[in-house]
């Protein structure tokens, strides 16, 4: 096995307020949930930290549970949590969906949702649904206590976030769906499993019900940019039409995101891809 | 709160027992289980997270040890490994009796991982369906069986965990006239692949061992202008740093073409390619010190396609050797092409282009070598031929060839990519000397990307001609390849492209012309269907075009052109046993190809192809007079048997073949038999499993020799019961008298009968080709072999027309091994095929920068992006068997390991033609390709 990294001291807080005071105090020490990014980028030599804070069975961290109208996810549910979580596929199937296609089982077993908020890939298969989805992130510090952030604001640019380099992602609030909510998750990637996304959606529209007007929608694809990316034209293209009018707004999606050429897939093809699958969806809501 | 400490104590509960290492922090839980607990069973495939043969299982749920860092295990949490998956006194769990009954466990690398996996499914899962089970097994890549023996031991498994007393495989019958061949029977091996215990190379850990890793050129194309190694030979802990001046002897696998160094010298041809090297106490030390290397490059520029390979004034890979950048030319003629081309009635021309592609077995190369003082060089290696190796390391490290020993460990896959000598060898046994203590490399996945031998890419242009019967009256051909910077088997390469083409389906004349080219990337070697896989995509496509243009039926088009058996093709090549059209009628009907194609409406379609293979060459890699194969056979009074030959086993299963017929020879049960293989101190020379030559030379040493004990045990047992010889037979258990069974003995008393009889029992059999074999002509004897295996598959495609996704629905591939000594094996060879050309139509490419600031850099070179399929995708693959009874074959069989991968790429070319109307010439088929060809020809569904 070949690391390229020296010995690296691990920090084993057992509860959060430890956390947040080590969080502090050692701010070169890299948070490791699940570890299954850090370790792929220790192998690689992407990073070298000189320690580690070890979350790993921190029980505030933990949880999966429905608080009034609102899921609340540990940050260190795992993947396999969600899926198996009756709350879960209750309130946010498409979360559901979304976590059930990251990697594969063993992958989903061990990472977390906090790992793959703050490891911040463009291509997170979780973050376009919690676009969607309007969820909330919950972060802490020992200095500052808890604020909130929405998913719409977390992500800056490539890998940056809002999170100060004393805070820890405690939980991730996602609100219940309102009754008039059809929820879509997508990823079209590179192979069935262990695959990387060449574009993921995560979608939700509200429906008025009398009417079956669209009242609110929210687009959000990964893999076509620097961040995960909310789509404001082709949501507000959606709002007012009706269902069984809605797949044309489709098409407002090839004025507002500009993959890239990779070894994963062309640009050209993964924009239609994108197109085509949220016009798919919105063809049958 | 503990304070930090450089090495942690760790209290991990492992299989039950609980352990206390001092790990290192960052170390993963891989790193404890494999070098502080010895728990081996666990493997290591890739640099991280991509192939899951790592799996364990915390709490009963999957997880990949080489992702979960060893400190991050919850004190308390049960780890299970393979070692543990078996329970009381040893007795196998459900899911590893079912994977060793239902011949899943091939090379068996990636099978702890997929039964642990399975295992977790079935806790939570009695009666997994089929989707269950494919998700289950997602994160677990094998590259061996093409999944669909897999799911069946999956079921099985299941089965027998409710306790279902019907719960079996299929129980044929041996074949008539035998009493174990053709039957199906467990792998010799499959019991220790079942349990962990099988090692590997990688599983090997010498006393005193030293870890040896290689810097690589960071250029395609580079003179080295100076190397200076001094900081690195002073970090501690450095043993030996090593350039290639040390080891100046060029060589290679084809003794005409030998052009490798072990390490550059002077200049460097591709990125990757091995530049120095380093023996250490550890990885971590070697890597550190491979930092300290100061190499002063001065970049070349780097020649990347063939075309600007042999253009005039191209920079040079081999500065003033003769015919500069073409490695071989090969142009041969048989009758009057241009004649036919002229006076055809129909004319079919096409361009083609197969890009090049990666074996990706799971098991990493690796390489130890161990040096004594009496200067007796060992190594143990993850190759598929034991014999080259032996002969290159003598040769390179100019040792007398007696002082060598090469012995093949348990080898978890190779399909061809193990089939050179290779520079990390001979670089492993000169540490070894250097240093007097074992030294290991073992390659990241990273590196087998440069190092094994991938498909080479070839340009094809073909003409082809037929007369108004649809006769086909010749073949053009016109063939550039894509060598990468070695000869490697290049040259035999050169002339499978065009000598493999002219069966089954016949043409009166033909020209092929095939020119390879040195460009600045990894060199090209065999991948399964050495040189005819490209040819024959291209071929098969053109047979489709032609049936098309004559308005005939594209399988009443190869009927028509069948060359048959019992004949000699335009090139000159002997063929014998034919089944190809009963292959043809099994798929045709087995598919209802004739209700279903062209009806199945826009978008689903059904396409043929097929083709023939090699069961060996009739000629030896270096010309000699020797045997091929030798076998030793040796009985025990206490009725066991003893088979030793030189043949790799690879997965493919060439152990268990020479256990069967020892078996059948001499009225034993297979597991009555021990093999020992490919090790060249121990057994007798087989040249290594390449050509698909195993079954059909092995087998008949193999053969020889167990019949002539067969005859000294025959003779006892026929005068203690005093009845002529030939009315004695045996069957596994037992020697009787045939004209009244109940008169007999079992075995074991019948060879203590043979060895009072005749002294000590053993025989040696050896396999010697016919040297009569090929063409009168130049080249004539490449592509010579003693049998041809014929394969037809039709494959059923959905072609998604708005994203041009290729769903390839079902595969119906029918095979002509001559003989199935175990249906099982040939089964699983056939499926394993079938994937594997599956792959490499929809999904796999070895991809390389071509400009921007890396050129000839290789594109993404892991698991992940190097997209070998998961379980989730693999098609439906339905195998059938087809026996011709080859008169030279051991019982008739052929070769049945690399043939049924050929026509899966022209078959689902030709389906997705009718499909949707569009030619697929240029692999692979990915999406957005045939998008494109969609929307050139006006076929885009929807918008
Ligand atoms: C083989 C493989 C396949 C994969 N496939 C997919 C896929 O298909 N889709 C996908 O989206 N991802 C995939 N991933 C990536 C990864 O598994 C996910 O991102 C996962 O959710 C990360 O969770 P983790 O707990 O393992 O994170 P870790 O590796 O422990 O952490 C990731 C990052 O987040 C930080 N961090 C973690 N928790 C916190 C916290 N509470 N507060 C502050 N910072 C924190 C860490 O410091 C680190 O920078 C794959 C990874 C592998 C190895
Ligand atoms: S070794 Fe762990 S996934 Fe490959
Ligand atoms: S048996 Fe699965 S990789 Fe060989």
């Amino acid at each position: 096995m070949s690391l390229h990294i020296s010995a690296a001291p691990v920090l084993e807080p057992r509860t959060l307020a430890e956390a947040l005071d080590l969080r502090a105090s050692h701010p070169e020490a890299m948070p490791l949930a699940g570890g299954t990014d850090v370790m792929v980028y220790l192998e690689g030599g992407v990073i070298d930290p000189p320690r580690f804070l070890n979350l790993w069975g921190i029980a505030e961290l933990g949880g999966l549970s429905r608080t009034g109208d609102a899921l609340r996810i540990g940050a260190l549910v795992t993947h396999t949590d969600v899926v198996r979580s009756p709350d879960a596929q209750a309130l946010a199937p498409a979360l559901v969906e979304a976590c059930r296609t990251v990697g594969a089982v063993q992958i989903q077993n061990r990472g977390t949702i906090g790992g793959n908020v703050v490891n911040a890939s463009p291509a997170g298969d979780t973050l376009p649904v919690l676009l969607a989805l309007d969820a909330e992130f919950e972060l802490h510090s020992a200095a500052r206590g808890q604020r909130r952030v929405p998913a719409a604001q977390f992500w800056q640019g490539y890998r940056r976030m809002d999170l100060a380099p004393d805070e820890l992602l405690v939980a991730v609030h996602v609100p219940a769906p309102s009754p008039g909510d059809r929820t879509f998750f997508r990823k079209v990637g590179t192979r069935q499993a262990q695959s990387i996304s060449k574009v993921v959606l995560g979608a939700r529209v509200r429906l008025d019900a009398a009417t079956g007007t669209v009242t609110e929608a929210r687009i959000a694809y990964g893999s076509v940019a620097a961040t995960p990316v909310r789509c404001p034209a082709t949501e507000a293209a959606l709002i007012g039409r009706r269902r069984g009018d809605l797949a044309a707004a489709a098409d407002t999606v090839a004025t507002e995101i500009r993959p890239i050429d990779d070894v994963r897939s062309t640009a050209e093809y993964r924009l239609a891809v994108a197109v085509r699958v949220l016009r798919g969806w919105l063809a049958a809501v | 709160m503990r304070t930090p400490t450089p090495h942690a104590l760790l209290s991990l509960t492992v299989n039950g027992d609980r352990h206390v290492v001092a790990a290192a922090p960052h170390h993963s839980l891989l790193e404890v289980l494999r070098y502080d607990l010895g728990l081996t069973g666990t493997k290591q495939g890739c640099d991280k997270g991509d192939c899951g043969a790592c799996t364990v299982l915390i709490d009963g749920e999957p997880v990949l040890a080489c992702c979960t860092l060893a400190a991050t295990v919850r004190p308390g949490a049960q780890i299970t490994t393979i070692e543990g998956l078996a329970g009381p006194a040893g007795r196998l769990d459900p899911v590893q009796e079912a994977f060793d009954r239902c011949g899943a466990l091939q090379c068996g690398f990636c099978q702890p991982g997929m039964m642990l996996s399975a295992r977790a499914l079935l806790n939570r899962d009695a009666a997994p369906s089929d989707t269950a089970i494919r998700e289950a097994l997602g994160g677990n890549l094998c590259r061996c069986t093409g999944y669909t023996q897999i799911f069946e031991a999956v079921k099985l498994a299941a089965a027998l965990a409710r306790g279902e007393s019907g719960a079996s495989i299929d129980p044929t019958p041996p074949a008539e006239g035998y009493t174990v061949l053709g039957a199906r029977h467990r792998k010799a091996d499959g019991h220790g692949k079942a349990t962990g215990a099988a090692v590997y190379t990688d599983d090997f850990n010498p006393p005193r061992m030293l870890h040896a890793k290689i810097l690589r050129s960071p250029h395609a194309h580079a003179r080295i202008v100076r190397i200076d190694t001094s900081r690195a030979a002073a970090l501690p802990g450095v043993f030996a740093v090593l350039t290639g001046e040390a080891l100046p002897r060029t060589y290679g696998v084809i003794p005409w073409t030998e052009d490798e160094t072990a390490l550059a010298i002077d200049r460097v041809r591709f990125v990757g390619e091995e530049v120095a090297a380093v023996a250490a106490v550890d990885e971590e030390t070697a890597n550190a010190a491979l930092r300290l290397i100061d190499v002063e490059y001065e970049p070349l520029p780097p020649v990347l396609t063939p075309e600007a390979a042999l253009a005039p004034g191209a920079p040079e890979l081999f500065p003033g050797r003769r015919g500069g950048n073409l490695t071989k030319h090969v142009r041969l003629d048989f009758g009057d092409v241009d004649a036919a081309l002229s006076n055809a009635d129909a004319l079919v021309e096409g361009e083609y282009f197969f890009e090049g592609t990666a074996h990706a077995p799971i098991e990493p190369h690796c390489a130890i070598a161990e040096y004594d003082a009496r200067g007796l060089l060992t190594l143990h290696s993850a190759t598929q031929i034991p014999h080259y190796v032996h002969r290159t390391l003598a040769k390179t490290l100019d040792l007398p060839s007696e002082r060598v020993r090469v012995v093949q460990p348990a080898l978890g896959g190779a399909f061809g990519g193990k089939s050179d000598p290779f520079g990390h060898e001979i670089v492993a046994a000169k540490l070894a000397m250097m240093t007097g203590r074992p030294v290991k490399i073992l390659l990241t996945r990273e590196e087998t990307f440069y190092t094994h031998r991938g498909r080479h890419p070839m340009q094809m242009h073909m003409r082809l001609a037929a007369n108004a019967e649809g006769r086909l009256t010749g073949l053009d051909s016109k063939i550039l390849i894509d060598g990468g910077a070695y000869s490697s088997f290049g040259l035999v390469t050169s002339y499978y492209s065009g000598q493999l083409l002219t069966a089954p389906t016949g043409f009166e004349t033909y020209r092929f012309d095939a020119s390879r080219a040195f460009t600045n990337k990894p060199p090209c070697g065999p991948k399964r269907g050495h040189g005819s896989v490209q040819p024959r995509f291209a071929f098969e496509i053109q047979l489709d075009k032609m049936a098309e243009k004559l308005g005939l039926d594209p399988i009443e088009l190869r009927r028509r052109n069948d060359v048959g058996p019992d004949t000699t093709t335009v090139n000159g090549q002997r063929i014998t046993s034919n089944g190809f059209l009963e292959c043809l009628r099994v798929v045709e009907q087995a598919s209802g190809w004739r209700e279903r194609r062209g009806k199945l409406g826009f978008g689903r379609g059904l396409g043929v192809a097929g083709s023939c293979y090699i069961s060996g060459t009739a000629y030896p890699v270096y010309p000699n007079e020797m045997p091929q194969s030798g076998v030793q056979v040796r009985l025990d009074r206490s009725g066991r048997a003893h088979v030793m030959c030189g043949a790799s086993d690879i997965g493919q299963g060439s152990d268990s073949m020479l256990a069967y017929i020892v078996a059948e020879e001499l009225g034993l049960r297979p597991d009555d038999i021990r093999v020992t293989s490919s090790d060249t101190d121990l057994s007798p020379v087989d040249l290594g499993a390449y050509s698909s030559r195993v079954t059909f030379m092995a087998g008949n040493a193999c053969r020889e020799a167990a019949s002539a004990l067969s005859t000294l045990v025959r003779e006892a047992v026929a005068s203690k019961l005093e009845v002529p010889g030939r009315e004695v037979a045996c069957t596994p258990g037992r020697w009787f008298w045939l004209g009244d069974p109940t008169r007999g003995m079992d075995t074991r008393e019948a060879f203590v009968l043979a060895e009072a009889a005749h002294g000590t029992l053993g025989a040696t059999g050896g396999y010697r080709t016919d040297k009569t074999l090929g063409g009168p002509y130049r080249g004539g004897t490449i592509g010579a072999s003693p049998a041809y295996s014929f394969t037809a598959h039709v494959a059923e495609v959905a072609v998604d027309v708005e994203t041009g996704f290729v769903n390839v629905k079902k595969i119906w591939a029918a095979h002509d091994c001559g003989f199935a000594l175990n249906p099982m094996i040939v089964e699983g060879q056939i499926a394993g095929s079938v994937y594997m050309g599956w792959a490499e139509a929809v999904m796999e490419e070895h991809a390389f920068a071509y400009g921007g600031p890396n050129p000839g850099l290789l594109r993404g070179p892991n698991l992940l992006d190097y997209r070998i399929p998961t379980t989730v995708e693999a098609p439906e693959i339905e195998c059938h068997i087809v026996q011709s009874i080859d008169p030279n074959g051991p019982y008739g069989a052929k070769e049945a390991g690399e043939g049924p991968l050929h026509p899966v790429l022209p078959a689902i070319a030709n389906a997705i033609y009718d499909a949707v109307g569009v030619r697929l010439d240029r692999l692979p088929f990915h999406p957005w390709r045939v998008r494109e060809a969609l929307r050139a020809a006006g076929r885009m569904g929807g918008r």
